[in-house]
């Protein structure tokens, strides 16, 4: 859509650039023949000036000849020579304008017809001069009388005059040819600049739907990104508060395992610190635990007696009344009773019995025996038991 | 910036005391930390905290000589006894509370000990450690 706009917009300019080209070619020929016209005009304008001329210095030289024939007088006479002379020199001048082209050639063609009448009109004016001044008035009157001459200036006026209406003529079909022209290029500029004019109102409208769509485009991507950063945040939020969570459950366990870790240490201590000779046992009679007294008293080495029956090292004497045969320890446990500094003989590792004060505290662990913890004292004296 | 309450910890156990110093510091609180009694009375003396922690069981010397040492020299101060020598309930209500401010056992979750803390120093107690 969006490639769509930009390559319409671009076309449109492309148009817009065509009709600018066309409209400034068209201004610029239009120009120069405007030039052209106007270079033809001045010249036809000339032309008909020195044509004019020429009759103006035609009737001066007329007047100041017939003056000289009634008055004799040199001024006259000089007058008329420089009136005719500068006729002349128009004549001349108005052939050589009209030398070039072939469009000239009709026009030139009159002023070489004018220039024999011209001639004709000067060699008149010549023989009337000598005859004045050979034979006076009367001389003039007998030549204007044998060869009379009413008819050349009125043809050179009438040649003239036809000259200048041709020209005139010809003027006005060129100011008509050039106010077309005129019109031609005023409508071309104006067409160039109505039809420049809709496409840039074309231009803009396109562009405006197209901003008017990225501005959309723009507010949807702007609210994505606040969707976006608000769960970035919702969950940079929790992750912060699982991070801290964790923490906290790190520093807990790091602080619960340092304290229990000091409490065991700390209970064994206690443990190992006593002198009596202590061993735990489980209800079966197995030792599961002895304290450091049992290994320097007796030799015996935690790994010779865990998991061992105590009635391996452990002998008591046998009842002296009654029937009951069985360990006391175990009796002890099955009752839930503590058994207080009962003789008994434990076996060193090297075989020597040692007489002892035993006693027992069974383990209770929710209601349950789970087993007993057994003390012994050295004793110095006690019964020897009798071999079962 | 308001300016940080001081804690002095005083305890045997190197790890004991680095992780109460952690925890404190998140907390926002000024820790300083003390092995042995000497030690501790220094600080009481130079940069009085404004709760002492302290075990039973210190290097070189005895917890209730401590208890009253400090006692002398900061006698306004409430003294926190955290210990891993687990005393009976009688004891701890007839003995022990009489002789410092607060009891704890070290097996007691450190939020709750936190907690303990905070409410001895006047603070408003929060829920997280971290």
């Amino acid at each position: 859509m969006k490639e769509n706009v930009e390559k319409r917009v671009a076309g449109l300019f492309l148009v817009m650039l065509a009709v600018l080209a066309y409209v400034a070619w068209s201004s610029v020929h239009h120009i120069k023949e405007n030039i052209k016209d106007k270079d033809w005009v001045n010249h036809t304008h000339d032309v008909i000036i020195h044509a004019q001329d020429i009759l103006s210095y035609l009737h001066a030289g007329d007047a100041a000849l017939r003056t000289y024939l009634i008055t004799g007088d040199e001024r006259d006479k000089q007058g008329y020579r420089v009136a005719y002379s500068t006729m002349v020199e128009r004549l001349d001048q108005a052939v050589a304008l009209t030398r070039s082209g072939a469009e000239e050639q009709p026009v030139q063609q009159r002023f070489l017809e004018l220039q024999n009448l011209i001639s004709n009109r000067i060699d008149v004016a010549r023989s009337t001069v000598q005859a004045r001044e050979k034979g006076g008035l009367e001389a003039v009157r007998q030549l204007f009388g044998a060869r009379p001459d009413v008819e050349s200036i009125n043809k050179i006026e009438r040649s003239v005059n036809n000259l200048v209406t041709t020209e005139n003529g010809l003027l006005t079909q060129r100011d008509q040819q050039l106010h077309l022209q005129a019109q031609a290029t005023k409508t071309t500029v104006y067409f160039g600049l109505v039809v420049d004019f809709a496409l840039v109102v074309l231009v803009g409208w396109l562009m405006r739907n197209d901003l008017a769509l990225r501005r959309k485009a723009a507010q949807a991507l702007e609210e994505a990104n606040e969707q976006l950063e608000a769960k970035v945040q919702q969950r940079t939020a929790e992750l912060v508060k699982t991070n801290q969570s964790l923490k906290q459950e790190n520093l807990e366990r790091r602080w619960s395992h340092q304290a229990l870790d000091h409490q065991l240490r700390y209970n064994q201590l206690i443990i190992n610190s006593i002198s009596e000779l202590v061993i735990v046992i489980s209800r079966a009679l197995n030792i599961s635990r002895i304290n450091p007294a049992v290994v320097q008293q007796t030799s015996w080495e935690p790994q010779d007696l865990i998991s061992q029956s105590i009635e391996k090292i452990l002998h008591f004497p046998p009842p002296l009344s009654g029937d009951d045969s069985q360990n006391p320890l175990t009796a002890a446990m099955r009752d839930g009773r503590q058994m207080h500094d009962r003789p008994a003989q434990l076996l060193t590792r090297s075989g020597k019995p040692m007489p002892v004060l035993c006693s027992l505290t069974p383990l209770h662990d929710q209601d349950k025996i789970v087993g007993a913890v057994v003390t012994m004292r050295a004793q110095a004296a006690v019964p020897q038991p009798t071999s079962s | 910036m308001p300016i940080k309450k001081h804690i002095l910890s005083i305890d045997d156990e190197a790890d004991i005391r680095e992780l109460l110093q952690e925890v404190l510091t998140i907390k926002g609180y000024r820790v300083s930390t003390a092995a042995e009694p000497e030690a501790a009375r220094k600080i009481i003396r130079e940069d009085p905290p404004q709760l002492i922690i302290m075990d039973f069981q210190i290097e070189e010397g005895d917890g209730f000589v401590l208890i009253e040492d400090i006692k002398r020299l900061a006698p306004k101060t409430p003294v926190l006894l955290l210990t891993g020598a687990v005393f009976d309930r009688n004891v701890v209500r007839d003995t022990i509370e009489k002789k410092v401010s607060r009891y704890l056992d070290k097996t007691a979750s450190l939020s709750t000990i936190v907690s303990e803390i905070e409410r001895l120093l006047g603070d408003a107690p929060t829920s997280d450690l971290a």
